[in-house]
């Protein structure tokens, strides 16, 4: 492929754009608010720039990088893409949104993929008429540190667009695993029982916080524990994964979020980023 | 240096694994292997004789004793009896507590007092840290002999509540467990499974070859005595980890669990 689209420039979306448009691709980025798209730019410049400082980057690879980005906040302004990365809120509405207008803008064979971590991918595109050519594509965060990509298969997804969407991946340096569109998809369910687990047995008494992270670190090799992540990825943002996860599996009951969490939660002890979680961090 | 003699009882490569682990402590030790099963999850099995006359002069001249089966639960249950009817009652008897607790091993004995758990698993290569969980009945002096026995051999040990599974072996075998789900499920390859884990979650190992390095029979023990302890539906076993079982696809040792292997 040599053109592609991602829509939203949150921070997943524009480092998929970062990470195709260093591959050599051409990046559609549609970002329907002019300020965000604005906002976006700037701030893709000045990672480029700390890129080049650090010397992961000439100068020159950079600039050429960065023209290969179109940023825009038009949906025509992809009439030519060969796949199309959806990257917004996950709101179901807003997906659905978008993929009206990219079902009404792009060429009839172009991949249309939404980044999902949370939601259907089937229900997402059940508002398109060709769903054949629908797929997840999930990315990591931070984008462009973190090697693999989840090829999540819809209930139409055909074998030809999933065969497309494996060279799209290559093309953008990263490694695809597949999976049937299920909740959580395989990482998030997987590992699930990480967080999950730790908590119930911080809940029963078994051992505390901190002795829990060190025998996960020392009996088997983790290189986080357990609290140290939870507390590094945002209370918040795991609880919501939890409780996600929990809510489409029907309330089975691996996947049951922990009150201890939730208190966290509710308090605004959001880990790193509030300065205490299950540990107190110097701001 | 002690004059202190360890004592290491179970089956197959384990046995000396595990001795191999505390060598460093610079105490003697000996080992007494076990016959293997005659079927992988028959409880009740233990017709045969467990254990032969060598066991009792060894038992005679142990400061610790230590077992290293988990599976099947009967068998385990017997040896744990017929070590506490040879060893002199002031030993201290280190049990294997990954699957079920040291409070519920410990009530197989007429020395409740001198059983201690400990929790390790394989493969020991990577592993610098092993769980003690005391039981209810189990006396101080014995919890501390046997920390003083890792400690001596260099290990690290964390003190957890006596709950089946302790801590990382509940953990780790719940991760196994949704991985074998999902294989299960049909919905993701073994492959990719281990290789999401291992990429976007940066899972040291990925979570089915580590089940094969474990041992299937092992993954499901924990869990089998997870959900016998816990009765709650969280831990089911998923049903093929028990096929699997049944069928001795044990993961490395027997050659092909959820990936082939060379036998050597």
């Amino acid at each position: 492929m040599q053109r592609i689209g991602v829509i939203g420039t949150g921070t997943m979306g524009i480092g998929i754009v970062q990470v195709a448009a260093q591959q050599g691709l051409d990046v559609v980025a549609v970002e329907i608010d002019e300020g965000r798209s604005r906002a976006a730019r700037e701030s893709l410049g000045k990672t480029f720039d700390r890129l080049v400082e650090r010397g992961r980057l000439g100068r020159e690879e950079a600039d050429a990088a960065l023209a290969r980005i179109r940023w825009t906040t038009l949906y025509d302004d992809l009439d030519g893409v060969e796949a199309v990365i959806e990257a917004v809120p996950e709101r179901i509405e807003l997906k659905h949104h978008v993929f009206r207008e990219l079902d009404a803008v792009c060429r009839p064979d172009a991949l249309l993929a939404t980044n999902t971590s949370s939601l259907s991918v089937t229900e997402i595109g059940a508002v398109v008429r060709d769903q054949t050519r629908v797929l997840g594509l999930h990315f990591f965060n931070p984008v462009p540190l973190m090697a693999l990509v989840e090829i999540v298969r819809a209930l139409h997804t055909s074998p030809a667009v999933l065969e497309r969407a494996r060279g799209l991946v290559q093309q953008l340096g990263k490694t695809a695993v597949e999976v049937t569109d299920t909740p959580g998809f395989i990482v998030n369910r997987v590992a699930r029982p990480f967080y999950n687990e730790a908590l119930r047995l911080l809940n029963d008494g078994v051992a505390d916080a901190a002795t829990i992270d060190r025998i996960m670190k020392q009996a088997l090799g983790f290189r986080m524990g357990p609290f140290e992540l939870m507390d590094l990825i945002g209370n918040d943002v795991n609880f919501a994964v939890t409780s996600s996860l929990f809510q489409s599996y029907f309330g089975e009951p691996r996947y049951r979020p922990s009150h201890i969490q939730e208190r966290l939660v509710k308090a605004g002890l959001l880990g790193r980023k509030t300065g205490q979680g299950y540990y107190k961090y110097e701001r | 240096m002690s004059g202190n003699t360890l004592l290491v009882v179970g089956e197959g490569a384990w046995v000396g694994a595990v001795a191999e682990f505390l060598r460093p402590s610079g105490w003697r030790i000996a080992t007494y292997a076990l016959e293997p099963p005659s079927h992988p999850v028959d409880e009740g099995d233990v017709g045969r004789r467990l254990i032969g006359e060598a066991l009792g002069p060894l038992a005679a001249e142990a400061s610790v004793a230590m077992e290293t089966v988990l599976w099947p639960f009967e068998r385990k249950r017997a040896l744990v009896r017929a070590l506490d009817a040879v060893l002199p009652p002031s030993v201290p008897l280190a049990t294997w507590c990954s699957a079920q607790s040291t409070t519920e091993i410990a009530s197989w004995t007429q020395h409740p007092s001198r059983v201690v758990g400990y929790s390790l698993l394989p493969p020991l290569e990577l592993v610098q840290l092993v769980e003690i969980a005391p039981g209810l009945a189990t006396a101080a002096a014995a919890s501390a002999t046997v920390e003083e026995l890792f400690a001596a051999a260099g290990r690290e040990t964390a003190r957890v509540r006596d709950d089946a599974g302790l801590v990382a072996a509940r953990i780790v075998c719940l991760i196994i467990n949704e991985a074998a789900a999902m294989v299960q499920e049909g919905v993701a390859t073994p492959r990719d499974i281990d290789t999401a884990l291992r990429l976007g979650a940066n899972y040291p190992r990925g979570p089915l070859e580590w089940a094969d390095a474990m041992g299937i029979d092992t993954v499901y023990a924990v869990l089998a005595g997870l959900l016998a302890e816990q009765q709650e539906d969280r831990y089911r076993p998923c049903p093929l980890l028990r096929k699997m079982v049944l069928a001795g696809r044990l993961g490395r040792k027997s050659g092909r669990g959820f990936f082939e292997y060379d036998s050597a």
